[in-house]
């Protein structure tokens, strides 16, 4: 095994697997329509809300996709041969996270204009909303990665990598949030873009070693 | 001086919860041994496999490989390793050519097309490891033996739903690398027709 022969059958894995992908796009599509159905359509309650609602529909997204990241690995043996594979089990599990993260983000990013219109974003907001999914989206899979490699051995583990993951996504939405906000409202928003890319890079730094070590511990049990 | 054992195993304790799997167990492997593990089921073989590998953690003890203490850090021992567990860690949405690219990226699959016939994998090699037998996707796994070029095999029940040619191929190629140097590390319960491998008697 190399890192690029990983990297090319992560890819391909999840172009076989992309019903999966589909299926949280899906569930992001939902999440932002039923919002305005639910509470208000009007122009003015959307607007300033957009934000929010995309990036809660993001967030939920992403753990629905991640949380089973590890688990067909962990079934199969393929968690084993990682370890035993001479390769260096963080970097290998920063490949995974890119691979998940391009398969989710770019479509995301595609269908983005369509659910922007529906909320009423203005164009501004809009390009600060894509700036915020790029810089902070990284960080949503990374930490994410923590939780699945932690439950990865758990029957049910989906309702504690929850527990565990979404407090630690609460900074990141406050400042994606207040970033798309400020900028509807004319306030300067590069402040909370510097955070949320803060937040990505020392998300990059910590998470595949922390996800290592809970591969490792995951298959000693 | 003397050349260094390949593997030196020294007081290795291996504690699972309240269970002891080892206690003080001692052995040295040389280069071209094939080593056999018995052992009753469930007695701990394929953990001893696992602890050697360092994917089960050890109590006490010291493992040496060529003379160099890896006890703590097995990165050394796993770039010259191949291993073939239970779950072989295949891919079941991709083909046995894929499977084969992820784990042998170096070979070209083309010029093992004998050797691959002779295992019965030449006609499915563009179907998906899903559509596979329980066998064909051990012989998949197993191809790597001929793919790769790793000193020490370590191999926990590779005659598992395997037939009866699988099985001599198996021992055969065995035979050869021990002949070329290489240890096997193995259990079975089948018994062995053409190769006779020192036995390593594994109980508390």
């Amino acid at each position: 095994m190399t890192y690029f022969s990983f990297f090319k059958s992560e890819s391909l894995l999840l172009w076989r697997h992309k019903q999966d992908t589909l299926n949280a796009l899906l569930f992001f599509v939902i999440v932002v329509t039923l919002f305005p159905l639910g509470i208000d359509a009007t122009p003015d309650f959307l607007t300033v809300s957009a934000g929010g609602i995309i990036w809660c529909a993001t967030s939920l997204a992403v753990l629905m996709s991640i949380s089973r990241m590890y688990r067909e690995d962990y079934e199969d043996g393929s968690l084993e041969q990682w370890l035993v594979s001479g390769l260096y089990l963080p970097f290998l599990i920063l490949l995974k996270v890119t691979v998940q993260w391009l398969f989710m983000i770019a479509p995301l990013l595609l269908i983005l204009p369509i659910v922007g219109g529906m909320l009423y974003l203005s164009e501004e907001s809009f390009w600060v909303l894509v700036a915020t999914l790029l810089l902070g989206s990284p960080s949503l899979f990374l930490i994410g990665s923590i939780g699945a490699a932690l439950t990865v051995s758990l029957q049910q583990g989906a309702m504690l990598l929850m527990l565990l993951i979404l407090p630690m996504y609460i900074p990141i939405l406050i400042f994606a949030t207040s970033a798309i906000k400020a900028s509807e409202i004319g306030l300067p928003y590069l402040g909370s873009l510097a955070m949320l890319l803060a937040i990505s890079l020392l998300s990059l730094v910590f998470a595949p070693f922390m996800a290592a070590a809970s591969i490792k511990a995951s298959v000693n049990e | 001086m003397q050349s260094a054992d390949f593997l030196t195993i020294t007081d290795l304790w291996i504690e699972r919860g309240e269970r002891v799997l080892c206690k003080e167990l001692s052995f040295s492997v040389q280069s071209g041994e094939v080593i056999r593990i018995l052992g009753e089921n469930g007695a701990g073989k394929s953990s001893l496999l696992k602890a050697l590998l360092g994917t089960v953690l050890i109590d006490e003890g010291s493992i040496l490989y060529l003379g160099e203490d890896i006890t703590a850090d097995r990165s050394n021992l796993h770039k010259d390793t191949l291993y073939i567990g239970h779950s072989v860690g295949l891919k079941k949405a991709l083909t046995v050519r894929e499977n084969l690219a992820l784990y042998c990226p170096d070979v070209s699959i083309e010029g093992y097309q004998p050797i691959l016939e002779e295992l019965g994998l030449a006609p499915f090699l563009d179907m998906p490891v899903n559509k596979l037998s329980q066998g064909q996707a051990r012989r998949t796994a197993l191809s790597r033996l001929w793919l790769t070029q790793k000193s020490l095999w370590i191999l926990d029940e590779p005659f598992s739903a395997l037939d009866d040619q699988a099985c001599l191929l198996l021992e055969k190629k065995i035979e050869q690398h021990s002949l070329a140097g290489g240890v096997v590390l193995l259990t079975t319960h089948i018994p062995l027709s053409s190769i006779q491998p020192r036995e390593l008697e594994f109980a508390v």
